[in-house]
């Protein structure tokens, strides 16, 4: 565990070391809840749109993309130490592969708190409020951080088998459109054509029904349930695709 | 007199042929500024489908076409970034200064320059409307209407490239001019290029209101979704014109002290 957390702290540093690689990730959430919400203000007056404010539709979403590029941000940092050599010397270490990938997902779960407060703070200020007893702002966190557990095994699977600057193109327009192929913009019931079908496919979509939960009116706890679970698999294949590409490393 | 102006044609000429080609051997710099805003026409007329019916929303056949402008400015802008840092490149690597050591005019080199981003802003209007016609796009302005967006297309992208120019001499840095990317996607969005203003409230639509791009974007969606208007022809060709004087006013300006600093 040592050296999970010993791997977690360098990353950590990097923070204030090279704020230009973290800064953008951060930001680009809080501008997604504040053009978004002012933009399509308007959609709230479409009939049978579940609130009357826009900002509780695109906080959540804003959170869950703010989530999970913190912690693609693991998967930018592993191409950087793959490139300098210095992931080669962790993996000579006498180290467990399971300690050498833990240590990157806690430094983007951090990073992830990061993110998810600060976006969630500035949605509060622009009126966001959560419907019900207001343990959705807790859901909106767990799926914040399922997400970021998501990105980062996405992020270091893909950076353990292309080694290069080509896996971070890929890592954020694939998080980036399975993402927006949700029904990030607008529920599903109100879209027609082929989104909708997608959107209704696409598991990031039960995702961000476990983070709309307590801003939304129309999602149950069955909805709950379902994203939960999703997630726990998700998440699980994410960790899965990281491992094994951490060992693809040794061949 | 005529001999100095036709090497000046002559010159303008030859770099712009050579800023045309290098957007098309180089497809990787151009494609994003396809695919990207087709993408968003994609998501957005089926996910605001429905939002036609609002309150405020202008009359429209379907939210493709209302979501036409948007996309072609859209596109315009990320492609005019594209040739902005193309020219600080060419600081970057010393060909710049070659020009300028050279007995060529100072505007040759910049129009030059950017006559690139305006071929492909013309042709990125052309494109999107094709594209997106079998899809069930409607022009109501017809072909003159047409016509009046490639053009207004084709001053957008010289306006923008001259703005971002302006950067790319000042800084000399390529990563600087892709770095200001943001800052157009912020202008965009705080305009009425994705959703009408009529349907904003607040500051949102205080911000929109006063923010050029929105009145350019309304040109555009104008000619897409109305009858053929003087008015509509002339706010989509004069308002980028206007800021492409300005523009390359900057620009030469820029590169001027450049020189004088050099």
């Amino acid at each position: 565990m040592s050296a999970s957390l010993g791997i977690a702290t360098r990353s950590l540093r990097n923070i204030r070391r090279l704020p230009s690689a973290f800064i953008p990730a951060l930001l680009m959430p809080v501008f997604q809840v504040v053009s978004f919400s002012g933009t399509y203000a308007g959609v709230t007056q479409m009939p049978g749109f579940p609130t009357d404010r826009s900002v509780n539709w695109y906080l959540p979403m804003a959170v869950t993309m703010g989530a999970s590029f913190a912690g693609l941000g693991t998967g930018f940092s592993m191409i950087r130490d793959l490139q300098t050599g210095f992931s080669d010397r962790l993996r000579m270490a006498p180290t467990s592969r399971r300690q050498l990938l833990l240590g990157p997902y806690i430094a983007a779960w951090v990073r992830a708190c990061i993110a998810v407060v600060l976006v969630t703070l500035v949605g509060f200020a622009l009126g966001a409020r959560p419907v019900g007893n207001g343990l959705g702002t807790f859901s909106l966190f767990i799926a914040g951080i399922g997400m970021a557990t998501i990105g980062t095994g996405w992020g270091l699977g893909l950076a353990y088998r292309f080694r290069d600057m080509r896996a971070a193109a890929i890592m954020q327009l694939t998080l980036f459109l399975g993402l927006f192929l949700t029904d990030a913009q607008t529920p599903i019931h109100l879209m027609d054509g082929w989104l909708e079908f997608v959107a209704r496919w696409n598991p990031l979509t039960r995702i961000l029904h476990v983070a709309r939960i307590g801003f939304v009116d129309g999602i149950g706890s069955a909805d709950l349930l379902i994203g939960i679970i999703v997630m726990t698999l998700a998440a699980a294949g994410a960790w899965g695709f990281a491992l094994t590409g951490l060992g693809r490393l040794d061949d | 007199m005529s001999t100095i102006a036709l090497r000046r044609r002559d010159q303008i000429g030859a770099l712009s042929s050579r800023s045309i080609l290098s957007l098309v051997r180089q497809p990787s710099l151009v494609v994003p500024s396809l695919i990207f805003p087709l993408f968003f026409v994609a998501l957005g007329t089926s996910a605001f489908a429905r939002a036609i019916n609002i309150p405020g929303f202008p009359e429209v056949d379907s939210f493709l076409d209302f979501a036409l402008a948007g996309s072609v400015v859209q596109g315009v802008l990320f492609g005019s970034v594209t040739s902005a840092t193309a020219l600080a490149t060419d600081i970057e690597t010393g060909f710049f200064d070659r020009l300028l050591v050279a007995p060529s005019s100072r505007t040759a080199i910049l129009v030059g320059r950017l006559a690139g981003a305006m071929v492909y802003g013309l042709a990125q209007t052309l494109f999107f409307t094709l594209v997106l016609f079998p899809f069930g796009l409607s022009i109501q302005s017809g072909v003159i209407g047409l016509i009046a967006m490639m053009i207004g297309g084709l001053f957008t992208a010289l306006a923008v490239g001259a703005l971002m120019s302006a950067m790319a001499i000042k800084t000399g840095s390529s990563e600087a001019v892709q770095g200001s990317f943001p800052l157009i996607f912020i202008l965009l969005f705080f305009s009425s290029a994705f959703f009408p203003r009529q349907t904003m409230d607040g500051v949102y639509r205080r911000i929109a209101d006063i923010n050029p791009l929105s009145y350019l974007v309304e040109g555009f969606r104008s000619l897409t979704i109305d009858q053929l208007t003087l008015t509509a022809v002339l706010q989509t060709i004069l308002i980028p014109a206007a800021i492409s004087i300005i523009g390359i006013g900057i620009s030469l300006r820029t590169l001027r002290n450049r020189l004088a600093a050099s």
